[in-house]
C-alpha cells in the first residue's frame, strides 16, 4: 500500500464532497456530501482528480474537512484569496520556467522556507488568525510525517488556487454588477 | 482569552520543530568519479540485430547491465505513440540472444499503484544499482507529453517482478511536466542524479538529486539559451560534468550544452556544439579510453543516426560512424541509448523506423577503424 498515493486519493474524494456542499442543497447538504465523497471513490472521480491535479495540499484538505463538518467555508475570504492568487502567479510562473530561479526547489530542503514561515506565523497570531495558524501547523506536521517530499506541496496546490480564483472572480463580477445597478439608479 | 490563542502558536512551534527534524540533511553534492582511462584492447567488432517485436509501434529504448552480466532493455510500445494500449516492455540479452519482450508496466498497473487516472505511458529509463534494477517512466493523466509525471519502480530479481510504481514529487503544478529519457549518474553520498526535463510553458533540462532511499532532495534547472530537452550527462570527476541536450527549436538547431563544476549544484549553459540537431534525442557515454561518444541524428534529421567522438571532454567533436541511414523520407532511426558493458563493449539501442528497437554492439576499435 502506497500511503502517499492513498492520501492523495482519499483527500481528493473529501475535497470533491466538500465542493458539492457548496451547491445550494438546503437540508440535503450533509447527505449529498456523503454521497458525493462515496461516489468520488467508487465512480472514478477521485482517481481522475488525483491524476489531473495531483495530491491536494493539507491546507485544502483541512478547509474541505471544515466545510464538510459545516463549521466554515471551503472558500477563502476575498483578501486572502487575492493574496494567494498574486503569490501563486509569481510562484507557479517562476517554478514552471519563467526566469532562472525555481522556488519550488526550496521545498526539498526547506530550511529557508521554514525560517520564512516564522514571521508569517507571528503575523497570523498578532492578527488573531488562530485558525490559519492551526492550518499552517497541521501542514507542517503532515510534512514531518512524510506525506510530502516537498514542503510547498503541503502548503498549497492548484485546486486551492482555482478556488481563490473563483472567490476573486465572483467578487469582481458582483462589484461590477453593483456598479452598473448604481449607475442605472442615477 | 481563549485556549486557542495560545494553543495555536504552541502547536506551530512543535510542528516547526518536527518539520525541521524531518527535513533532509544532505552532503554537498559530488559525482562518483569514473574509472581511470585506459585504452581498450578489444578488436574492431560490430554486430546489430532487431529486438523481437512487442507491438506495432515502438520507441525510446533504455539500456542497463544486470549484476549477472546480461543486458536489459526497456522501451514503450503499442498501436501508436500515445495510444491507450502502450506499455513499457522489457527484454534481456543473454547467451541465446534477446528474450521475448514482456510488459512490465501499463496504464492499469500504473493507475492501480498510484491511485490515479492514467491516460498514456512514455519514456522508460533503466539503471542498475547493485542488485536493484531501477525503472523510471512517464505517465500522463491529461493532455500531451508536457503533462507527464515521473514514476519509479524497482526490481530485485532481474526484472521478473517489479515494485508498485511510486510517483515522484517534482513539480508544484499538479506534479506535471517532468520527463526522463537518459540514465542517472551515481553520486558520492550513495544517491543518484537523474537528468530530467520540463516542457510545460518552458522547455529546459533539470537535474533531480535523489537520496540513497530514492527521495527527491533537490532539483536544479539547467541553463539554456534555447528550448532544450532530454539532457544526457557524463561526469569527469567529483565536481565536473557535461550535459548535452536536444534542441527543441524554434527551427533547426544544434546540440545544446550545460555543464557543472560543483557536483551538480548548478548547471550553467555553455556554447552549443557545432553539430546539427533537429529536435531529436541524443545519447552520451564516456568510453574506457576516457573519450566521449555521442549518438545523435545529424543534419539529415532522424533518417540518419550518427556517432561522434571527443577526446577533450566535449570541447571538440569528430564524426566517427554512421550507424544507419536511409534515403526513404519516412525512415526514422532515433532516440539512441548508449551503455558501456563491463567487458568494454559498447551497446547502442535505438528506435528503428518506429516499428521496433534495434540493438548494436561494437568496440572502441570499430569506432576508430575505417571498415564498414
Amino acid at each position: 500500500m502506497n500511503l502517499v498515493a492513498a492520501y492523495g486519493l482519499l483527500a481528493q474524494a473529501l475535497v470533491f464532497g466538500a465542493l458539492v456542499t457548496l451547491l445550494p442543497l438546503g437540508p440535503l447538504r450533509q447527505r449529498a456530501a456523503l454521497a458525493a465523497t462515496t461516489a468520488a471513490l467508487l465512480a472514478g472521480i477521485a482517481p481522475a482528480l488525483h491524476g489531473v491535479f495531483g495530491a491536494p495540499s493539507l491546507t485544502l484538505l483541512q478547509l474541505a474537512i471544515w466545510q464538510l463538518a459545516g463549521r466554515d467555508s471551503l472558500l477563502p475570504d476575498f483578501r486572502p484569496a487575492l493574496g494567494l492568487l498574486v503569490f501563486a502567479g509569481l510562484f507557479y510562473g517562476t517554478a514552471l520556467g519563467w526566469g532562472p530561479v525555481d522556488p519550488y526547489a526550496l521545498g526539498y530542503q526547506p530550511w529557508a522556507l521554514l525560517a520564512a514561515l516564522i514571521p508569517v506565523a507571528a503575523a497570523l497570531w498578532w492578527r488573531r488568525q488562530e485558525m490559519a495558524l492551526l492550518i499552517l501547523s497541521v501542514d507542517l506536521l503532515a510534512y514531518a510525517a512524510g506525506l510530502f517530499a516537498n514542503l510547498w506541496d503541503a502548503l498549497l496546490d492548484p485546486l486551492l488556487v482555482l478556488l481563490a480564483l473563483f472567490v476573486v472572480g465572483r467578487q469582481g463580477i458582483e462589484t461590477l454588477l453593483a456598479r452598473r445597478r448604481a449607475a442605472r439608479a442615477h | 482569552m481563549t485556549i486557542g490563542r495560545w494553543l495555536a502558536p504552541l502547536l506551530f512551534v512543535l510542528a516547526l520543530g518536527a518539520a525541521a527534524w524531518r527535513a533532509p540533511l544532505v552532503d554537498a553534492p559530488a559525482f562518483v568519479p569514473p574509472p581511470a582511462a585506459k585504452p581498450s584492447t578489444l578488436p574492431a567488432e560490430f554486430r546489430a540485430e532487431r529486438l523481437p517485436a512487442a507491438a506495432e509501434s515502438a520507441h525510446a529504448a533504455s539500456l542497463a547491465q544486470l549484476a549477472d552480466g546480461r543486458i536489459a532493455a526497456a522501451w514503450f510500445a503499442g498501436s501508436r505513440e500515445g495510444a491507450a494500449d502502450v506499455a513499457i516492455w522489457f527484454a534481456l540479452l543473454g547467451k541465446d540472444g534477446w528474450s521475448q519482450p514482456r510488459a512490465i508496466a501499463n496504464r492499469q498497473s500504473t493507475a492501480g499503484s498510484t491511485f490515479s487516472h492514467v491516460r498514456k505511458l512514455g519514456n522508460p529509463v533503466l539503471y542498475v544499482e547493485g542488485s536493484w534494477l531501477h525503472l523510471w517512466y512517464v505517465s500522463v493523466a491529461i493532455g500531451g507529453w508536457a503533462g507527464s509525471a515521473l514514476n519509479h519502480s524497482v526490481s530485485t530479481d532481474a526484472g521478473t517482478n517489479w515494485s508498485p510504481a511510486r510517483r515522484l514529487s517534482t513539480s508544484p503544478l499538479a506534479n506535471i511536466s517532468t520527463l526522463a529519457r537518459t540514465p542517472p549518474l551515481p553520486l558520492a553520498d550513495g544517491g543518484l542524479g537523474l537528468p530530467v526535463y520540463h516542457e510545460f510553458l518552458a522547455k529546459h533540462g533539470e537535474w533531480l538529486r535523489l537520496s540513497p532511499t530514492g527521495q527527491v532532495v533537490d532539483k536544479v534547472r539547467m541553463g539554456h539559451e534555447r528550448a532544450s530537452l532530454q539532457p544526457a550527462v557524463v561526469a569527469f570527476d567529483e565536481r565536473h560534468a557535461l550535459a548535452l541536450l536536444r534542441d527543441s527549436g524554434p527551427g533547426r538547431g544544434q546540440i545544446q550544452v550545460a555543464g557543472s563544476d560543483d557536483g551538480g549544484q548548478s548547471w550553467p549553459a555553455g556554447p552549443a556544439l557545432p553539430i546539427p540537431n533537429s529536435n531529436s534525442s541524443v545519447a552520451l557515454l564516456r568510453l574506457p579510453s576516457g573519450r566521449l561518444l555521442l549518438a545523435s541524428n545529424g543534419a539529415s534529421g532522424r533518417s540518419e543516426l550518427q556517432l561522434w567522438l571527443s577526446a577533450d571532454q566535449g570541447k571538440t567533436w569528430q564524426a566517427s560512424r554512421t550507424v544507419e541511414s536511409s534515403p526513404d523520407g519516412g525512415a526514422e532511426f532515433s532516440y539512441p541509448a548508449l551503455l558501456l558493458s563491463r567487458d568494454g563493449r559498447i551497446h547502442l539501442a535505438y528506435t528503428w523506423r518506429r516499428q521496433g528497437i534495434k540493438h548494436a554492439m561494437f568496440t572502441e576499435a570499430w569506432l576508430d577503424g575505417d571498415t564498414p
